[in-house]
């Protein structure tokens, strides 16, 4: 009879990804290629024009690309985007009982299948930071330009999927805190500014947005942390966020109706 | 191998399955958990698949509490109700990834797929996705993946619906087979009369209770106090009612061209009877047809009974 062994978390979460990597080159796994590829290219098309017409490209255009779209925007986006094609996906498609059957561990199921999104969405944020170089970006500060985007995208993917296992309507208080409370950054006093992704983005790739000056009313001093620091402040972040929402789904009794799984 | 005892499940303020106390021995066999919508099948299946854990009450399942319990669940194999897959995938894939999920790898994992597919009958289709796939194929990858592990404890939730004739009865087959190499089976169903084509054992569930346990004929021995149908034929079905009227056990009677259908409260005393009267002569019988000792007469006693 049976001589299976219990798989070990990382064994779990091995199965999951390998399982699920044909669904990144699906419709949803495309639309979250684009996504950064959109505004890059968009910039790139008009740089082109601009020489073509013998104008100069403006020499902060990167920068402000980088944080005024891909960071503020499209990054946020990206996560929305992926976090309900991660394990929320199972749920909502009541495919989750099969593998809760199984004697996998439980927890390491929602890393399993994040990890994959994350590790397609960091390809096409590398690729749409390669082509911010090409209008004129540093070649220099692309990598802390990956990093600080990689870094970000890890920590708001495992908020966002986390937001999902605890809510129902996830998706709705992820975008508040994403388009909301982060953008308000420049508002913001002191610490809180530690709060939001927008701040770590900022420190780790070394630029910040022209969105911040002094003539801004309610404009509040920038504080600064150092990018290490800030890179290990949104690394860590995602893995609190992993892990509880691996200890939302071990928790949570889902049955074969799926309607325990319901926030 | 199974025992429950006092288990009960509550969705919320809703009570899925009351307290229920029932033992299955070990060994092999299939058992029919049967019961119409609502019952509490889906319910119980899913204490014993270690899915939800029982609101009160102790559930054992070979000897441990099931939920959440990875050394019984490797022993386990479960095919839920419903026709749900991740989307995109194909079958085999799918196979693979279940089977890493039970703690398969390497060349292990490829044989018990190989195996798997070939007691279902999927080994050269198992490449298409699942949307490319019709209701039965999906089924019975659904079974593969339940079968990878080599379970001892099958668990099949509803497993027939929505297959056409032919796939229901090749599935019937697989289990038949499954259970004479060992494999407990558990199998749910509305349909009295797949689930009695197919069990030695029933489960008998109305509304969250468990009404009855045992095999048709040890169910039947529970309903003395219900009254049998009986079609008597004749060509004067009118003597025979007579007849049947002067014995003293009818609780119904009704006159057909040909027949008298008889209610007879107790068979036991009373085909003995008619049997003497036929050998006298006294009867004149063309035939006798019993019109309810098939398990949907039983059911429908049952639920009745308890509505």
């Amino acid at each position: 009879m049976s001589a299976a062994v219990i798989p070990t978390p990382l064994q779990t979460a091995k199965a999951v990804f390998k399982g699920y990597l044909p669904r990144v080159l699906q419709a949803r796994g495309w639309v979250l290629a684009g996504l950064p590829l959109v505004p890059v290219g968009i910039i790139m098309l008009v740089a082109i024009v601009m020489k073509a017409q013998g104008e100069r490209v403006p020499p902060g255009l990167a920068v402000e690309v980088f944080h005024k779209a891909l960071a503020q925007y499209f990054l946020p986006i990206m996560a929305l985007v992926a976090a309900p094609a991660g394990i929320r996906e199972d749920i909502e498609q009541r495919t989750i009982p099969l593998m809760l059957a199984r004697p996998a561990t439980v927890w390491a199921l929602p890393f399993g299948k994040g990890l994959l999104w994350y590790g397609w969405g960091v390809l096409w944020l590398a690729f749409a930071c390669l082509g911010l170089v090409a209008i004129g970006g540093s070649f220099e500060a692309l990598p802390r330009m990956v990093g600080s985007l990689a870094s970000a995208y890890w920590a708001e993917l495992a908020f966002m999927t986390l937001l999902g296992l605890v809510f129902k309507r996830g998706s709705l208080w992820g975008a508040l805190y994403l388009f909301v409370w982060d953008r308000a950054i420049w508002i913001l006093p002191g610490n809180l500014q530690r709060l939001t992704f927008a701040h770590y983005v900022e420190n780790i790739s070394g630029t910040k947005s022209s969105v911040v000056n002094a003539s801004h009313m309610l404009a509040q001093t920038q504080v600064v942390t150092p990018t290490l620091v800030a890179a290990l402040v949104l690394f860590l972040a995602g893995c609190v966020f992993w892990a509880l929402a691996g200890w939302r789904l071990q928790a949570t009794p889902i049955g074969l109706a799926g309607a325990d799984s319901e926030g | 191998m199974i025992s429950l005892n006092r288990a009960s499940l509550r969705y919320g303020q809703i009570l899925g399955l009351s307290p229920t106390t029932f033992e299955l021995p070990a060994g092999g066999g299939i058992t029919g958990l049967l019961g119409p919508n609502g019952a509490g099948k889906s319910s119980l299946i899913q204490l014993l698949s270690g899915l939800l854990p029982c609101s009160s009450g102790d559930v054992r399942v070979l000897g441990e509490e099931p939920y959440r319990n990875p050394a019984i669940l490797a022993r386990i194999g479960l095919v839920p109700e419903g026709d749900r897959f991740p989307s995109g995938l194909k079958g085999r894939g799918w196979l693979r990834m279940m089977g890493e999920l039970s703690g398969l790898e390497g060349p292990a994992l490829e044989a018990a797929i190989e195996k798997a597919l070939g007691i279902v009958g999927m080994e050269t289709r198992a490449h298409l996705r699942f949307n490319q796939m019709s209701k039965g194929m999906r089924q019975r990858i659904r079974l593969a993946q339940a079968l990878l592990h080599d379970p001892e404890l099958l668990i099949l939730d509803e497993p027939f619906n929505g297959l056409d004739p032919e796939a229901r009865i090749l599935l019937m087959e697989m289990l038949r087979k499954l259970a004479d190499g060992g494999v407990k089976i558990i199998v749910s169903s509305h349909i009295l009369g797949e689930i009695a084509q197919l069990t030695d054992r029933i489960l008998l569930l109305f509304r969250g209770r468990l009404l009855a346990e045992g095999n048709v004929a040890e169910i039947r021995e529970l309903l003395d106090r219900h009254p049998v149908e009986l079609r008597l034929s004749a060509e004067d079905a009118r003597a025979v009612a007579r007849w049947a009227v002067d014995q003293g056990e009818l609780v119904g009677l009704r006159l057909e061209e040909g027949s008298a259908i008889l209610a007879v409260r107790n068979p036991r005393t009373f085909l003995p009877r008619m049997q003497e009267a036929v050998v006298a002569g006294k009867l004149p019988l063309t035939a006798l047809d019993p019109l309810d000792l098939n398990l949907d007469a039983v059911f429908q006693y049952l639920t009745k009974d308890h509505a």
